[in-house]
């Protein structure tokens, strides 16, 4: 007799979602399906609007990561306006994601990931969270605040707001940096390089604590995708695309903007609102691959910062090849913080970057405009079209959650037939699970074009569709 | 001089939630240069514990979606355990003092001034109700500021 696991829905995570586990007859788990369970609809909303709304619009996506949709979409239209940025507006414009990379990479580690890592996978669910972590380890608490204040008052500082700047424009930024908001940003690095470095040190002392998940969570082989610069560094900005194999291989290298579909598909699935992008010459679904953090550092050749490149070479050591584990998106993602806050400093060094001279103005004078830049979790692909008037026809995004989404389900059944037994479901199994795609740092906010938490549900079915158990859990 | 911080939060896309953000907003116009520092944000976040250890005095400006429409309350708030569920995507300002003396082992004294509200709908504009009583809990807030300063004023003279 088969059955059904339904963990419904995920916590600790950006968004709605509920993983449905296929247990065969001998009551383990056959298979494993992630289904995001809300939809957004931004592609189809905006069509009509004037493109120049679209940054402001697109940032509405996610309140987490509204930063990245700026860029890629300020980008897009970049490409409609089809002028020159000024040097000092792409710099600024760096500054401003790498400044959400940290912030939303301590959230995720601090907030998301170290009850886990802290206080263990089958720790009592109950303290469980950053509730437990305060109380255990305040100091680990207090940098992660720290660190998380930073990245984000890099973003107040130079947009005015939090979570939502309309700063970043099409044709470049609103406004020049002053040096009062530089020296403010140049005088907090030094407690955020302290705190960025202490975590690091950290975390890899305690790896020795989780070599089986190590081992288990999402340890596969598949593609890795991300951008790279002009000479093979770590890029979130611009660049192009590089695909590498498990064995670190490039597959496809030097990929422009324009040509992004000629190696990325899009497939749909009936059972979830988050599309399956895949690597167009292997096709659907074997073309799997992984971005984000991890992909990135795979991807690469090297960072082009000291204390990021000497952290490089340790991660390396991790795998032969590429770094296939996803439990080390963890490590990768401490890797961009030790990076971002050194670029950070170098562009704030930059002797141009008082410059006044920071947006380009024009009218539409293309039709297609397509913006791709490094979000925290990866890859952001939006693709506008416009009509002569300059409203929009048409866009298509694809998000990072929205490109992991068939290496996440994998990583889910991997972890699933070593820890959950059918016959004797524990929550620490469950757990594990949702961790796995917790390492992702998906954001179903962004992907299916709303955060929130919910009690987790977990229902077994019969092979007859009768609901023979049901667990429930409060967050 | 007393360090007094002023916090006002809400969703201002929706009505009457837009009230502590509006608040502080108009409280910071009407406030002498260097009298506190004024906070307007959407809603509180484990990461406002750093800016609260650093206060003497706290106001929190909120819309209370109990009570009578139009209604204000000013309440003293004590550090406090988050209640089982709790969630760092919706703090309580009792909570987030908690958090404030466990990560920097000082709580500052601190109030919490809200106004039922009437509509939470999706809007930009305050009810009527809320729009009408807005004047006496920014009257109530300077109050509570310039007797905190004097207090400190007086301690240190």
């Amino acid at each position: 007799m088969s059955r059904t696991i339904t963990i419904d829905p995920l916590t600790r995570i950006e968004g709605h979602a509920r993983i449905t586990l296929h247990l065969g007859p001998d009551g383990q788990v056959s298979d494993a399906l992630f289904h995001v369970t809300q939809f957004r609809g931004f592609e189809k909303f905006v069509e009509g609007r004037p493109f120049h709304e679209m940054p402001s619009i697109m940032a509405r996506i996610c309140g987490i990561c509204p930063v990245s949709h700026l860029v890629a979409s300020a980008k897009a239209c970049d490409e409609l306006l089809a002028v020159r940025i000024p040097h000092t507006a792409i710099q600024l414009r760096r500054l401003m994601n790498i400044g959400q990379i940290v912030q939303s990479h301590a959230l995720n580690f601090f907030h998301l990931s170290s009850p886990d890592l802290l206080l263990g996978f089958d720790s009592d669910p109950a303290t469980r969270n950053i509730f437990g972590v305060l109380a255990k380890r305040p100091d680990l608490a207090r940098d992660g605040i720290r660190l998380r204040q930073f990245g984000q008052q890099v973003i107040e500082w130079l947009g005015k707001e939090r979570i939502h700047p309309a700063w970043i424009v099409a044709g470049g930024v609103s406004s020049p940096l002053t040096a009062a908001v530089r020296d403010r940003i140049l005088a907090a690095i030094p407690e955020a390089r302290q705190i960025a470095h202490r975590t690091m040190d950290w975390f890899k002392r305690s790896l020795e604590n989780y070599r089986e998940e190590t081992r288990t969570f999402g340890n596969f082989p598949s593609l890795f995708l991300g951008l790279v610069g002009p000479d093979g560094e770590l890029e979130h900005y611009d660049g192009r695309l590089r695909f590498v194999d498990a064995t670190g291989e490039k597959v496809a290298d030097g990929i422009e903007n324009a040509d992004y579909a000629s190696v990325i598909g899009e497939a749909v699935e009936p059972w979830s609102y988050l599309k399956f992008p895949y690597y167009k010459p292997t096709g659907y679904p074997e073309g799997m691959y992984r971005v984000g953090p991890l992909a990135r550092l795979n991807v690469c050749d090297r960072i082009g910062t000291p204390e990021a490149d000497a952290e490089l070479a340790e991660f390396r050591e991790l795998g032969r090849g590429a770094v296939l584990s996803s439990f080390h998106y963890h490590f990768a993602r401490l890797v961009e913080v030790i990076y971002g806050i050194e670029m950070i400093e170098q562009i704030l060094n930059d002797p141009e970057i008082l410059s006044t001279h920071v947006r380009a103005e024009a009218g539409p004078n293309a039709r297609r405009g397509i913006g791709i830049s490094e979000a925290p979790r990866g890859l952001l692909i939006h693709d506008y079209t416009i009509d002569e008037q300059g409203l929009m026809r048409g866009a298509n995004l694809i998000i990072a959650t929205g490109h992991n989404n068939l290496a996440m389900s994998r990583g889910i059944l991997q972890v699933a037939r070593r820890y959950v037994d059918g016959n004797n479901l524990k929550e620490g199994m469950l757990n594990r699970v949702e961790a796995v795609i917790r390492a992702f740092d998906p954001c179903l906010s962004c992907s299916t074009h709303a955060a929130g938490k919910m009690p987790m549900r977990i229902e077994l079915f019969d092979a007859d569709g009768r609901k023979v158990n049901e667990v429930m859990r409060q967050p | 001089m007393s360090d007094v911080l002023v916090i006002g939060y809400g969703n201002a896309l929706r009505c009457d939630d837009g009230l502590g953000p509006e608040a502080a907003e108009r409280l910071a116009a009407s406030l002498g240069p260097g009298t506190a520092r004024v906070q307007a944000c959407h809603q509180l976040t484990p990461e406002l514990a750093e800016p609260i250890s650093r206060a003497d005095f706290v106001l929190f400006l909120d819309a209370a979606c109990d009570g009578e429409p139009g209604t204000l309350r000013v309440q003293a708030v004590l550090p406090a355990d988050a209640p089982a569920g709790a969630t760092i995507h919706a703090m309580e300002p009792s909570e987030l003092l908690n958090w404030t003396r466990a990560l920097f082992g000082r709580s500052p004294e601190a109030w919490l001034l809200t106004i039922a509200g009437a509509d939470f709908g999706v809007g930009c504009q305050l009810s009527p109700p809320v729009r009408d009583a807005l004047p006496s809990l920014l009257a109530e807030a300077r109050a509570l500021i310039r007797s905190a300063t004097d207090r400190a004023t007086r301690k240190t003279g």
